[in-house]
Order: structure tokens, then sequence, then C-alpha cells
């Protein structure tokens, strides 16, 4: 972290290690593989049961371990599900993407807002207000959710998606203001306030110098934001009525109704509201997998 | 909140008057039920005829199939007068709604209806729907547990006849009576191994407690003075520790029935597919279970076998010596919500649902026996009959389902009833378990419970609650907090170019403090009027006071446990989770082969919906057959087997992870830490911040990678490991959703093992209907985490902030 030493470059950096580093970076990089694959397979293991239970029959379900591979294969299930005209998953598709995706750009735009003011300025009742902040995690929604349900209904919000991505551009959370604080806070300082003397306001130096730098926090963020709105439960099934403005989460449901558990059409269903977060994550990585690229220095 | 009701009431129905006037537009209702997919379909299909034959009326279909989240969203939407007009409703919690007139009594309408005669329904199902002679739910199926699934092969291949429903009983093994005893059946037909090991197990309960309620029923035994109002637990009796003897000896000693069943409430499908593995060759339940048995057992399938279902056995000495029966049994039906604008049109959708057309349509797909008798009486509706096509054959005997009508019995209905029951079934589950015996688990459990039946049926008499005061006190609150914020700071002089900063702060902070001041604040002062209210939500709210902190302290039992349970959970998990997770952004930090898939694959249990997760949870640690337990039982890892038995109190069993009260949490701590994707992502990316030069100077100066990690990789990392932590801890004390579907519903687990904090927030709220009481719970816990909280900030001089170094 000395001043001199960052002014080396990668090529001298790399010349001056030495071949026993290499070897022994080899040999950990070995280990470091082993014990990977060996935890992937426990965090691969409730996917792979979900999938081989979405390709069995009810009766194969009942009479086989849920993780030997289908006796005869079916994809039936995956049919069922998509077709199934008393729970439409295209339709369901669509709202869920439309809540998920305007929640998600609010919880984007607003949250860097708030959290830039909390970690580069300074201003009357800071640190108060941050504890106010994070204070509005630690209340359990079950005691608040009436009060809110009438206040949606005032505004005629009950059965539309307004009560379920309106609020995110309004703040986008605590969590989520409160992960970029530490991001942006984990800047260094000299950047900004060299644009200061140089006369950028501050949202010069929020668009120019902070964003750009947070590409890893804001795909982190995104990534959160909309998977959370993707898997919501609760705030679709108390502000959502019509049978024609249900998502997915909630329609998977209808799968596992009292005494009637569907095991085969359930896990069809998960697999397929999952792929589109998975396809998101392996999307998003490549924001984080890039990393703070300074070539500015000094 | 409750003038608001009544002015928003008073101008819907001025609306109303007007529109009526305006025109005669058809009415629309709105329905809502908590069926799924299959039954679904059917009501659709009623539906579509019953506009047909009243074009006056339409008719929306709302459908929320999670039954628990059912019965809260009725209650919150009946409290923001936006409840539907007609909704699904059972024996469980009709009565919370009928005594606070939320929904109406129908038998004005039984009376004024021509044609309409409520005798035909079954008798005893209507009255389980009443109270004080009022009926507020007309009842659209009936479903006694009195019945026993057997599988023919096995009978047929021992010999045995079927059996006809007159079979008896007793304490003991009576050979002379044959075929006529279930014990003796039961003995028959199971078969051990040479080394003792059970192969196929007599007989299975649907779930712990049911066949255990059965007897009891069937003994001529009450479990409660009165179901509808309870005041006395009967627990502990000597007539009852018999039972319970009993069926302990069947299951621990005899091992007839299979004892490591699953967590108490949720097991029917496992229960059903023990039968259809023919793993069991007998199991009792409700006829609910017949379109799932169909499904699985389809004639000319492979592992078909020809089942049917018979009446459970009588008691042979039930009640004054003679055989007695006596069957607990569910149904449900419709009600109208008294906020309807139609109560006539909605009387002709709730006639229609649970009349002829609607029972016929259910009955035709097996989905439910009718609550009308003729109907259940009929051939090809709901007995096979000749044109019955063979894939609804099964089972043939659908007559018992009449014959169990005559014994059906209701168990508790009481709206504070979830309140106690969770404190003596949590001894039961301890029972089923072989942890406590039952003298011993039963006195316990009646001790607890009594005591905190007393004091939920100890009358207050408290006064309304003061609005205007209330609200004046809310807004001192509001100001109060602004004080905070701002007086402390009151002395310090700003600059003119500190003011234009802060002026700037401001801008860029008025989105959170509009969506604050709109969204949050309101609903967080009112939930904090509402810790010193006694409100139902549905009556005028009183005022307690302190009262309800009292209780949550000094009177209820379940506070200190939820609390005791909630810090274990939140003291092991989080630690461990970090750890985890800090240990994986490390590794998957490193420039290995396939590192993007590894993260997504670490990533993935967390985007996998909570309900799969945790019903595949259940399937991997399922005592019998599970992946975990056959690994762990296997002959290598036998003697760590064994040692974890012996510490779940089961020795030589193996362990019911999610059953037994040792094991339980630790098995919900294990399973949340395949959720710390969320966490790893976080500390990934802040891995993935720290600029390269800095690693690459550290090399030049000779520092060793363990060297690298102290001096660069912790200290940049620490504002990430900060946050982590904080929203770690505040998550793990709200941690809920996935004990909840672990445990299906609010009550806590075996032996109460899983009475997480927000569990009995939650009943409290929804179960018992007391949300005064819940919103002084949820208070607690917001001090709880806030003094935690604050305390890690006060610590927080680790966390090293680049923007802060000069």
């Amino acid at each position: 972290m000395k001043e001199q030493s960052i002014k080396l470059t990668e090529a001298e950096a790399f010349r001056s290690s030495t071949k026993r580093a290499e070897n022994w970076s080899l040999v950990a990089r070995g280990l470091t593989w082993i014990a990977l694959f060996a935890g992937a397979l426990v965090f691969i293991m409730p996917l792979y049961v979900m999938i081989v239970m979405a390709l069995k029959t009810p009766n194969e379900i009942a009479t086989t371990a849920a993780w030997s591979w289908p006796r005869d294969l079916t994809w039936e299930n995956f049919d069922l599900v998509l077709s199934n005209p008393n729970v439409s998953f295209q339709l369901f598709f669509r709202n869920t993407l439309t809540i998920a995706t305007l929640s998600t750009l609010g919880v984007l735009v607003s949250s860097s807002l708030v959290a830039y003011a909390f970690a580069r300025l300074r201003f009357r009742g800071r640190d108060r207000l941050f504890i106010m902040l994070l204070s509005t995690m630690m209340l359990p929604a079950v005691v608040t959710m009436i009060p809110t349900y009438v206040l949606y209904k005032y505004l005629h919000w009950v059965d539309t998606f307004y009560p379920l991505w309106v609020p995110a551009w309004f703040g986008g959370g605590a969590f989520n203001i409160f992960l970029l604080r530490q991001f942006f806070m984990g800047i260094p300082r000299e950047l900004d306030e060299a644009a200061l003397l140089d006369g950028a306001s501050h949202s010069t130096i929020f668009w120019k110098i902070i964003l750009p730098l947070s590409g890893p926090a804001l795909a982190t963020v995104g990534i959160f934001a909309f998977i959370y709105n993707w898997k919501d439960f609760m705030g679709p099934l108390l502000y959502l009525n019509s049978p024609d403005k249900q998502t997915l989460e909630l329609g998977l449901q209808t799968y596992r109704s009292l005494n009637n558990e569907q095991w085969n059409l359930l896990m069809a269903g998960s697999v397929l509201v999952m792929i589109p977060l998975i396809v998101l994550f392996i999307v998003g990585q490549r924001w984080f997998v890039k990393g703070i690229v300074m070539t500015g220095g000094k | 909140m409750d003038s608001t009701r009544r002015r928003l009431a008073a101008a819907a129905t001025g609306f109303l008057a007007l529109a009526s006037i305006a025109g005669a537009a058809p009415v629309t209702l709105r329905f809502t039920v908590w069926d799924g997919d299959e039954s679904l379909r059917v009501i659709r299909g009623v539906l579509k005829q019953f506009e047909k034959e009243h074009p006056d009326i339409k008719v929306r279909l709302e459908n929320f199939a999670d039954y628990n989240m059912y019965h809260q969203k009725m209650l919150v939407t009946y409290a923001a007068n936006a409840a539907p007009d007609v909704a699904m409703m059972d024996m469980g919690h009709f009565q919370a709604l009928a005594k606070r007139k939320a929904i109406l009594p129908l038998n004005e309408y039984f009376e004024t209806t021509p044609g309409f005669d409520i005798r035909e329904f079954y008798k005893p199902i209507v009255d389980a729907h009443s109270l004080d002679g009022l009926c507020y739910v007309l009842p659209r199926d009936i479903a006694p547990t009195g019945l026993v699934y057997y599988n023919k092969r096995i009978f047929r291949e021992k010999g045995i006849p079927f059996p006809d429903g007159t079979w008896t009983w007793d304490f003991k093994v009576r050979p002379e009576l044959r075929e006529k005893d279930f014990l003796w059946v039961m003995q028959q037909l199971t078969e051990k191994g040479p080394d003792g090991k059970v192969k196929r197990y007599g007989f299975v309960s649907g779930w712990p407690g049911q066949t255990v309620d059965t007897l009891t029923y069937s003994y001529g035994l009450k479990t409660l003075d009165d179901y509808k109002r309870p005041t006395k637990i009967l627990y502990d009796t000597p007539e009852m520790r018999k039972i319970y003897d009993f069926y302990i000896d069947l299951a621990l000693k005899k091992k007839w029935i299979p004892s490591n069943t699953e967590v108490s409430s949720v097991l029917q499908s496992t229960t059903q597919q023990l039968f259809v593995q023919q793993k069991v060759a007998m199991f009792q339940n409700g006829i609910w279970e017949v379109p799932n048995m169909r499904k699985m057992l389809k004639p000319g399938d492979k592992g078909f076998f020809e089942w049917d279902i018979a009446l459970f056995p009588a008691a042979a000495k039930g009640v004054g010596g003679k055989p007695h029966r006596g069957y607990a049994t569910g149904g449900s039906g419709y009600s109208i919500f008294s906020s309807t604008k139609h109560p006539k049109e909605a009387w002709e959708l709730v006639k229609y649902m649970s009349g002829p057309p609607g029972m016929i349509a259910m009955a035709k797909a097996g989905i439910a026996q009718p609550a009308i008798r003729k109907l259940a009486l009929t051939p090809d509706i709901w007995l096979p009959g000749p044109n019955t096509p063979l894939e609804q054959r099964y089972p043939a005997n659908r007559i018992a389902t009449d014959q169990a009508v005559p014994y059906v019995e209701f168990g508790p209905t009481a709206d504070y009833w979830p309140e106690v029951a969770g404190l003596i079934d949590g001894r039961r589950d301890s029972i089923y378990n072989g942890i406590m015996t039952p003298a011993e688990g039963l006195k316990i459990g009646t001790k607890e419970a009594q005591l905190r039946l007393d004091q939920l049926l100890r009358e207050e008499k408290l006064p309304p609650f003061p609005w205007p005061a209330g609200i004046a006190l809310g807004l001192a609150i509001i100001g109060g907090i602004l004080l905070a914020i701002y007086w402390p700071e009151r002395k310090i002089k700003y600059s003119y170019r500190e003011k234009k900063e802060s002026l700037t702060a401001y801008k860029f902070l008025a989105p959170w403090l509009i969506g604050l001041a709109v969204f949050t604040v309101g609903p967080m002062v009112l939930s904090l009027l509402m810790s010193v209210m006694n409100w139902d939500m549905i009556q005028p709210a009183q005022w307690r006071g302190g009262k309800n902190f009292h209780e949550a302290f000094v009177e209820d039992p379940r506070f200190w446990i939820s609390l005791r349970v909630t810090a274990a959970y939140t003291l092991i998990a989080t630690p461990l989770g970090i750890f985890f997770a800090l240990l994986l952004a490390l590794l998957l930090n490193q420039k290995v082969r396939g590192v993007p898939l590894f993260r997504a694959v670490y990533y993935l249990p967390t985007i996998t919906s909570a309900v799969a997760m945790t019903l595949i949870a259940r399937k991997l640690f399922a005592p019998e057959g599970g992946l975990v337990n056959s690994l762990l039982y296997s002959p290598v890892m036998k003697p760590i087997g064994n040692a974890i038995s012996s510490y779940a109190g089961t020795p030589s069993e193996p362990v019911n992870w999610f059953g037994n009260e040792h094991t339980a949490m630790a098995t919900i701590i294990l399973l949340s830490l395949l959720g710390v994707g969320g966490a790893m992502i976080i500390l990934l990316a802040g891995l993935q911040g720290i600029p390269h030069y800095y690693y690459e100077a550290a090399t030049v100066d000779g520092a060793n990678p363990f060297q690298r990690m102290k001096a660069i990789t912790l200290p940049l990392l620490t504002p990430a490991l900060f946050f982590c932590l904080v929203t770690g801890f505040i998550g793990a004390f709200q941690v809920f959703t996935q004990i909840f579907i672990v445990t299906n519903g609010p009550n806590g687990g075996p032996n109460n093992s899983m009475l997480v904090y927000m569990i009995s927030i939650y009943s409290a709220a929804f179960a018992t209907l007391r949300l005064g009481y819940a919103a002084a719970l949820a208070w607690v816990l917001f001090f709880i985490v806030l003094l935690f909280t604050l305390m890690q900030m006060k610590l927080s001089k680790w966390v090293y902030y680049e923007a802060d170094a000069k």
C-alpha cells in the first residue's frame, strides 16, 4: 500500500516472483479445485433432486428414492405445467417479470443515491439517521402488515402491481442502501476530492466516479433485488387478488394444496421458475468478475 | 383505524345505493378458495355452470392454495375492509370470525330458501360449523379420519380375509378373534427379517397424533372439557396414559408401527408413500388421500397392487364395556363475509357450491365426500357404480365413509386454542419420539397448558383505546425521534460550504426520506400503539397498556422458549454462515478452472424456492431411507450415526432429524448453511473490488500469501464483512419462512424446539388473533435487535474504510 510500490507494473511484479512460489500455487490451485468440487456436490444436490423428481411419474416418485435417476424419464410434467390453464405459466411469468424488473430498477437508482449521501457527504443527523435506516429492518413485517394494507387500500393500490414495485423507488430498502454504502466507503476518497477541487458537483462525482467504480456492488444489489422480487410470496399474496395478476411463486402453490402435494408438477414448476434466475446470475457474474479497474492511479 | 373502516364502509354503502338506482348491471362476487390444481379445475367448471344459470351474477374466483397463508390473508383483508364476498372456511377457523360477526349466520337463509333443507346434510358436520345454534359455514364435504387403507395383496398372501369394518382393538392381542382383532392383524402383517429388523410394518398412523386421537375418542375419552370453549385440559388421567402407553408399546417395543415418523403434522404424503412402497400394509387417514393414491397406483402400472379402505376398528370395551368408535373429522365449506354488499347473491353462490351441483362435481372427481347424505349414497357420484371409469374404481368400499359418520368427533376449534395447543402437543411429540414417558409427558404438558389456558380465559375489563390520545402519542413519538436525531448536533455550527453539502446530501436522501414518511413511519408508529392495545383486527381496539409486556415476560412460557431457541439459532447460524461464506468467497476468487460455474453452483440453493428446498431437505433427512441417514448408518459411518442417535435420546434408532427435539434446530442450521450464497456474493464483490496492484506491490515486497491475506485482503474486506454480520444477525433474529414450511404452520415443531421468535409472533397475530400482543412481542424483538446492532457498531473499530484513510 505504500505509494512507491503502487507504481510498479504488472510485468515487474510477475518477473519478481520466484519459481518456488509458482509450484506452490499450482498445488494450491489443485487443492482449491478439489475442495470446491466436493462442496459443489453438496450445493447442487437440491437442484439435482428437483430435476430428477420433475422427470418422474407420481408412481415413481412414491416408490423410488428421491435422488435416484428416473427409470422411465418423462417430460410430461413440464408440458403439464406449461400448458395448465388453471395456472397460466406464461401470464404469471410476464407478471413476475414486470414486477421484478420495475422494482430492481427502482432499487438500483434510489438506493445508490441514498448510499452516496451516507458514504460521502457530511450532513446534519447523519449517524443517527443511519441507525434509523437500519432500524427499519428490525421490526417484523407481521405487525405493520395491516396498517400498510390499509394505506395501500387508501391509495387504491390493492390488486395492482404498485405496492410491489413503487416502494422500491423510494430508497430501495435499508439492506441495499447499507450494502452500497459499505462499498462506496471502500473507494478511496482521493478520487472524488480531486474532482471536487476541479469544480465537479456531487452529482457528477456520483455518476462519473462512484458508479463506474461500483460495478460489482451494483451487480450484487441488482441480482439480489431481482431475485428477492422474483421469489417474493408474501407481497403478491397480500396485495394481488385477481387470477390474472398472480405471480409464479403464487402459482406454484396450487401444486401443493392442503393434503394434495403434486410433487412432480411442483418440482417441474420450481425448475422452470429458477431458470431465469440462473441465467441472470451467469450474466450478472461478468460484472463482478471485472472488478475495479483503476487506470488513474497516481 | 376502526373509525377509518367505518367511514370507508359508509362511503361504500352510499356509493352502492347510487349504483343500484343507476341500473341493474350484473353483480360481481369475489369468491375465495384454498383449493389446489385439481379441485380448482372442478370448481371452475361448476362456476361456469352457475354463471349460465344466474346471468345477473358474475363470479371472480380468487385462489390461494397455501392453507395457512389463506387464513392470514382473509383476516388482513377483512381488517382492511377488503374481504371477498364468499370464502372457503373450515371448523378450525370459522369460530374466530363468527364470534366477531365477520361472517354471517346462514340459518335465516336455510329457512327462507324454498326447497332447501339443511337436514339433508350430515348433522355432525353442520353442528361442527355452528356456534350457539347458528350455522356459519355451509359444509361442502365431510372427512372422517376413521379409515384404514389396506393392501389387498398382502392380506391375500397372509391368508387373512379383508376387513369388513367389524373388527375391534383391545389393549392386548386376542388371537382367538383372528381377523376380527386389529392387533392380531397388525402382528400378522408385520414382517421381520432374521436379524429382527422390520421389513414391513403392519400399520402406520397418518400422523403421530392421529391414531392416538382416534384411540382416545374410541375409548370414550375427551381431551378437553368442551371443544368449542375449553376450560379444562384432560390429558393427565390414568385412562389417557393407558392409551399412550399402549401406542408407544406398539411403536417402540413391538415395532408393528414405525416409531420414527416425521415432524408432527405434514407427513400424510410420507405415510402414503410407505404404503405405496409396500413397507406398511395398512395406514389410517381420511378420504382425501384418494386422488393422490390413484395417481401413484394406476391399474396396469408397474408396482400396482389392489387396495381398499375399511372402517377403523372399534374399541372392544370402549364405553360401558361395549364396543365404541370415535373418529376425528375434518371438513370445509363456504361462508359469507358480513362485509358483502350482495348477501342474497352470495347465498345463491354458497348454496350452489355447497349444494348438489358443487358436491356432485367434487365427488365425481374423487376429491371430497359430499356433505349431503343422499348424494354420498348415490352410485356413480360418490359410491362406485356400473358407469364409474376404471381409474376411479379404487377404493371400492367407499360406503365406509358413510358408515363412519355416526362416530365422528370434532377436536378443539376455539380461537384461543392454538396458543395453548403448542404446549401440550410439544410434550406429545416427545412421547411419540420416546424421549419422555407418557406419564411424565402428559403430566408436564397438561400442567403447562392448563396454566396458559387459565391466563387466556381470565376476563379482563378493558377500556376502549383512546384514539385521540393515541394519535397524539404517535405524533409525539415522531417528534421525539426527530429531536433525538437533530438535538445532539444543535450546537455544531456549519460553514457555508458545509451547509451547502448538507443540503446536497438531503437531495440525495430525498427518495428514501419520502418513502420513509409515506410507507414506513405511519405503519411503524401504529404498530407501536398496537403494542399497548388489545386488538383482534376486527373489533374496536381496547387499551391494555403494559399488560401485553407483562404477559410476555412473566406469563407466557412460549416467550422464553422462543427467545432461547432464536438466540441459539442466531448465535450459531450467523457466525458459522459468514465463516463459510468467507471461505467460499476466498476460494472462488482464485484463478481456478471453472470458477464461474462453481460460483453459480454455490449460489443455486439461494435462488431455489424455499418450499422446494424444504421439501427436498425433508426427503434427504428422512429417518428411514433418507440420503443422510443411508450414509450415516452405512457400515463405515455407523459409529458416528450411533453417537448421534444416542445424543438424540433414541439409541438404536436412525435419527429423525426434523422430528426429534434434540436435532431439529441443528438440522435447520445445517440447512441454513446451504444459503450462504448471498453473503458469499457480497464478499466476492468485496474481494473483486480490491485493486490488483496492491497484491502485486506486496508480492514485490516479498509478502507471502498469508501476509497478503492479513495485510490486504482482510482489512479491505472488513466493510463487506461488517455488512454481512450486521444484516446477518438482523435477519437471523427474524428467521421464519423455512421453519414455517418445515413445521407446516405456526406450531413450533417437536416439543417447540423450532419455536423461533417470529413463529410465536405469527401465531399470536394470526392463529389466536391477538395482534396487540403480537405487536408487543415484535417491539421487544425490535429493541433486542437494535441493542445488538448498536453494540456491533460501537465495536466496529476493526472495520477499515479506504475512504477514511488519509
